[in-house]
């Protein structure tokens, strides 16, 4: 069950699908799906903010996009990594954990005397 | 899986192009998404209803996302499609300065050609674009008139002015003009401390700065109480003199100028640029004009009007014609039934600019028709070089093809070396434009108006570029109208490095083009030639006097001393003492052989139009003729070299007032043909008062110039006889001095020496020789003329370029041939003369369609042309003449080349 409290943090939706497709090149769906399983359906991502996230970072030249078959055989749109793309998620990394130890080291910090 | 076959979209556009196409693949993607969550909820054991709620209520608002993607992707592709496009242009562009690096001799001719046509054309461009296009410099200048009177009874093509009484009448009952104000162009002395010198004054009436829609810079302006006779003197300074002689000093205001040897107030300043139509006045003074003297036929005032808003030029003409019919009821003595009836008199409403341009107009439209010809000759050659390099290049073309690419990729390739080659032409031609118009305003020749105006503006690089890229795009797509249909290219592949002759339709292309080459230029030789003979007709006229070694000078007396109308024997005296004294002064300079003076030089001033009364005739004042009337000192014809039979009146004669006068052969054979003029007698005025005796004949003078018909003049002695009507002493003087000095206008700081000794307030101005007064009367057709045969040169320079490619290319293309005819016995003369008959009946074409062409435009020329018709024989011969040799002499190379080719070697080539 989606945790209502997890609320995507902004920011976040960019490099969550960056490193998905760092996977390899995979539909909206997949994408979706991949979030929701390896985050044990805590983490829940909207369609209606993947789908926009998508083609704004495709006009970006972070994402690729090739019309394929699934292995059912259905027509999908694929996404998958460019090369700027793999830049960019570098970047989102190294910038989401300096984010995280920096709110860490606020929370932990004992309180002034 | 990404490159999968189904993968439809062309690699050249990576997008889909159109809107619905884009909203087509998001909502596949959208319909994958959905159809796969709900099969993914039916798999786990939800009906079908269930899951499609359940997945759409997750999804939230469909449209909202398809919307939201639609316009990014839209984005996207309009941002490649711009990318895709750039990278083609600079792609082409590229390849293009690349490949002209490789044939820099191509690259060069075609630019200095288009260089050349578009440069004169800009350059005339700038040139009618200052002198006729852009308005007057006031403010809503189109809504300015001039008002004058024709009077086509007094003689043909006359025009008189406003008179003063005419001006207040129109003032006060005119309903189509805002207002009227008058003035006069004149010149004056201002005295300072540092001597006399002439300045450019403008008379004006005190409206004059409203109508025109200016206001003072300084101080006031002029009001009406300032034209009335007895008002305080006042004058206004021009900005640039008030700037220069006076720093820019406001503290003038107030102070007074000595003008004329008179203490005027100065009271303010003009505006900067506020002149009278083309002239610069350095000083602004007010006329002197009396609405309450009685009306005189005098017309001597310049009138400018505004129309009222609304009002049309022809609503004014007609609005004038009314108050001029009513002029005889109004002032019966000035204007009586009989003279308006006689001279035809009448009023013409005509716009300002019209007046300021005169001729001038169609002279630059015919120049920019002769330049635009220039750059249609200079286009035919290009197009024929671009057409040789299209066929050397008909085997890329056909590679090409074969390899896929399509007729708009080839167009941008070609386009792009074109326009490359096009824009660095337009490059040439600002820069020739540029020079061409320097030259222009450092040779300032007098016959163009407004041409202080003139610079390279704007709207003459807007049209270098227009006519560079015009050219550039129309040379590239050129190449294109020749290509074969899709399936020929193949025959072009198969013909390989072998093709010795080109297709018919190249070649006949090329002809064609040299054909209209050859006409054009026929119709601008034409032109040209015309303009020569009328030059050289010009230059042959005898103007009735030796213009060589001759030099003039104007001297003004202050009136306040000279001018004063003293009724009496005394009252010419100061005048007739200075004339004389200088007289001597200057016949004592070393070289001088003899001195004489004018009131108004033959052909560079006016001789005016007074009656003249012969006796025992029967004379009224409507049907006495009007004839020049001059003020001409001792000696003034032996100076000028102007023949005269019997005598010339001499000091003595006027001292005596005897009455002594000479008449012009012109007016001699008119008045008293078959008789001996001399002995009989004339006077200006209808009253019995003396008369006065005509002792001399002089030969005919053009005194009006060398285009005009001679003049019937009297010249009256400085001093009128006793008991006759008086007229004004002449203060204002011309002087000629004839010299042995090679260069007559050393004499100047004699001159100036001489004039000063006597009388310090007179200043001497416009030192020059005869010889430059008789060139600028002949200024408009020599300026003409000059231009003409530039562009004529250009034309037959370019056009006989152009038939000798055409020649030389196809003897090139027929050596084969040639080789061939001469293996089986063609002699090489033979061969020479196939060649030149070739070239001939090319241009023997082109001349007979440009002589109908001449035939048809030179028309337009006729009032730039004197004693030649348009249609001159003549000229038209000539221009024929030179073209067939120019036809002939293009081929000469190309035959001689043809006649030394070695069958042998062609053969074994083959």
């Amino acid at each position: 069950m989606p945790d209502p409290d997890l609320d995507l943090l902004r920011g976040t939706l960019d490099l969550l699908i960056l490193k998905t497709l760092s996977w390899g090149p995979m539909h909206g769906l997949a994408v979706l799906r991949w979030v929701e399983q390896v985050t044990g359906q805590r983490l829940q991502i909207t369609e209606g903010a993947l789908y926009p996230a998508l083609h704004r970072m495709e006009q970006k030249g972070w994402l690729g996009a090739d019309w394929g078959y699934t292995e059912r055989n259905r027509e999908a749109k694929f996404y998958k990594l460019t090369a700027t793309g793999r830049r960019q998620l570098a970047t989102e990394l190294s910038k989401w954990s300096r984010y995280t130890e920096a709110v860490n080291l606020v929370i932990t910090a004992q309180g002034a005397k | 899986m990404s490159h999968s076959p189904k993968d439809r979209r062309p690699k050249l556009f990576h997008l889909p192009t159109s809107r619905r196409r884009l909203r087509g693949d998001i909502e596949r993607e959208l319909r994958f998404h959905i159809d796969g969550r709900i099969e993914e909820l039916v798999a786990r054991g939800y009906t079908r209803e269930e899951a499609e709620r359940q997945v759409i209520e997750r999804f939230g608002d469909v449209r909202f996302v398809r919307d939201a993607c639609e316009e990014i992707d839209a984005m996207t592709h309009r941002r490649r499609e711009l990318g895709e496009w750039r990278s083609a242009l600079a792609r082409d562009f590229g390849h293009a300065l690349r490949g002209l690096a490789h044939r820099p001799a191509f690259a060069a001719v075609v630019v200095l050609t288009l260089g050349l046509g578009i440069g004169a054309t800009t350059a005339i461009y700038a040139l009618l674009d200052a002198v006729v296009l852009r308005p007057l410099p006031y403010p809503n200048a189109s809504r300015l008139v001039y008002i004058d009177h024709p009077v086509p009874g007094v003689e043909t093509n006359a025009r008189w002015r406003m008179s003063q009484a005419g001006y207040f009448f129109f003032r006060k009952n005119s309903k189509a003009f805002a207002d009227i104000a008058v003035y006069n162009r004149t010149e004056t002395t201002l005295v300072t401390p540092d001597g006399a010198e002439r300045v450019r004054a403008a008379a004006v009436s005190g409206n004059f700065f409203d109508v025109v829609g200016a206001r003072p810079m300084v101080g006031r302006g002029f009001a009406d109480a300032d034209n009335r006779p007895n008002a305080a003197p006042v004058a206004m300074l021009g900005y640039d003199f008030w700037r220069q002689r006076f720093n820019s000093d406001s503290r003038i205001v107030g102070t007074t100028i000595n003008i004329a040897s008179t203490a005027l107030t100065v009271i303010g300043v003009a505006p900067p640029k506020l002149q009278l139509p083309d002239y610069q006045a350095q000083v602004w003074l007010p006329l002197e004009l009396d609405a309450d003297a009685p009306a005189v036929n005098s017309h001597y005032l310049d009138a400018v009007a505004r129309l009222r808003p609304g009002v049309t030029v022809a609503a004014a003409q007609a609005d004038a014609a009314g108050l001029t019919s009513r002029l005889p009821e109004e002032f019966p003595r000035a204007y009586s039934q009989g003279f308006m009836r006689d001279s035809r008199f009448s009023v013409l409403v005509t716009p300002l600019r019209d007046i300021v341009i005169g001729g001038m107009s169609r002279t630059l439209w015919i120049l920019l028709g002769a330049v635009a010809i220039v750059l249609l000759i200079a286009f035919a050659n290009v197009a024929n070089l671009f057409l040789v390099r299209a066929e050397s290049r008909r085997r890329e073309v056909a590679i090409r093809t074969a390899l896929g690419a399509d007729r708009l990729h080839l167009a941008g390739h070609y386009v792009a070396e074109s326009t490359v080659l096009a824009m660095l032409g337009g490059l040439v031609a600002v820069g020739l434009a540029y020079g061409a118009i320097r030259v222009l305003v450092v040779l300032n020749p007098s016959s163009v108006p407004r041409l202080a105006e003139l610079t390279l503006g704007w709207q003459a690089g807007v049209v270098a570029v227009a006519l560079a890229l015009g050219s550039g795009i129309g040379l590239g797509l050129l190449p294109l109208t020749r290509m074969a249909p899709a399936g020929a290219q193949v025959t072009a592949l198969r013909e390989g490095g072998r093709s010795q002759t080109a297709s018919r339709r190249q070649l006949s292309a090329r002809s064609t083009l040299v054909v209209a080459q050859m006409a054009l230029a026929v119709v601008l030789l034409a032109a040209a030639g015309l303009m020569l003979r009328s030059f050289y007709r010009l230059r042959s006229v005898q103007p009735g006097l030796d213009a060589s070694g001759l030099v003039t000078f104007e001297i003004s007396l202050p009136w306040s001393r000279y001018g004063t109308r003293i009724r009496g024997p005394d009252g010419y005296l100061p005048v007739f003492r200075f004339h004389r004294d200088l007289a001597e002064r200057l016949a004592a300079l070393p070289g001088v052989t003899s001195v004489g003076m004018t009131q108004a030089l033959a052909i560079k001033d006016g001789d005016g139009c007074a009656l003249v009364f012969v006796k025992d005739r029967n004379y009224t004042r409507e049907t006495a003729p009007c004839v020049g009337n001059v003020l001409a000192g001792p000696g003034y014809f032996a100076t000028l070299g102007i023949p005269v039979r019997g005598r010339a009146p001499t000091w003595t004669d006027m001292e005596q007032k005897n009455g002594a006068v000479v008449v012009s052969k012109a007016l001699a054979q008119r008045m008293w043909p078959g008789e001996d003029p001399v002995g009989k007698e004339l006077r200006p005025n209808g009253v019995a008062d003396p008369w006065y005796r005509v002792v001399g004949v002089t030969g005919d003078v053009l005194t009006r110039g060398l285009d005009h018909p001679p003049t019937e003049i009297v010249y009256y002695p400085l001093i009128p006889m006793e008991g006759a009507p008086l007229w004004s002493p002449p203060t204002r003087m011309t002087v000629a001095i004839r010299t042995r000095d090679a260069n007559p206008l050393s004499l100047g700081p004699s001159i100036r020496r001489i004039v000063t000794a006597l009388d310090r307030e007179v200043p001497v101005a416009n030192v020059q020789t005869m010889r430059a007064i008789v060139d600028r009367s002949t200024a408009k057709t020599t300026f003409a003329m000059l231009l003409l045969a530039v562009a004529g040169g250009m034309a037959l320079v370019l056009s006989a370029v152009g038939i000798y490619g055409v020649i030389s290319y196809t003897v090139n293309q027929r050596t084969a041939e040639i080789g061939v005819r001469m293996a089986l016995g063609a002699r090489a003369t033979q061969v020479g003369r196939m060649v030149v008959a070739q070239s001939l009946r090319v241009a023997s074409f082109g001349i007979a369609i440009g002589l109908v062409g001449a035939f048809a435009t030179t028309r337009v020329m006729q009032s730039l042309l004197f004693g030649v018709s348009p249609t001159d024989p003549v000229t038209l011969g000539g221009v024929t003449v030179v073209l067939v040799m120019i036809g002939a002499l293009a081929a000469y190379a190309p035959a001689r080349r043809a006649t030394r080719v070695n069958p042998v070697e062609v053969l074994r080539r083959e």
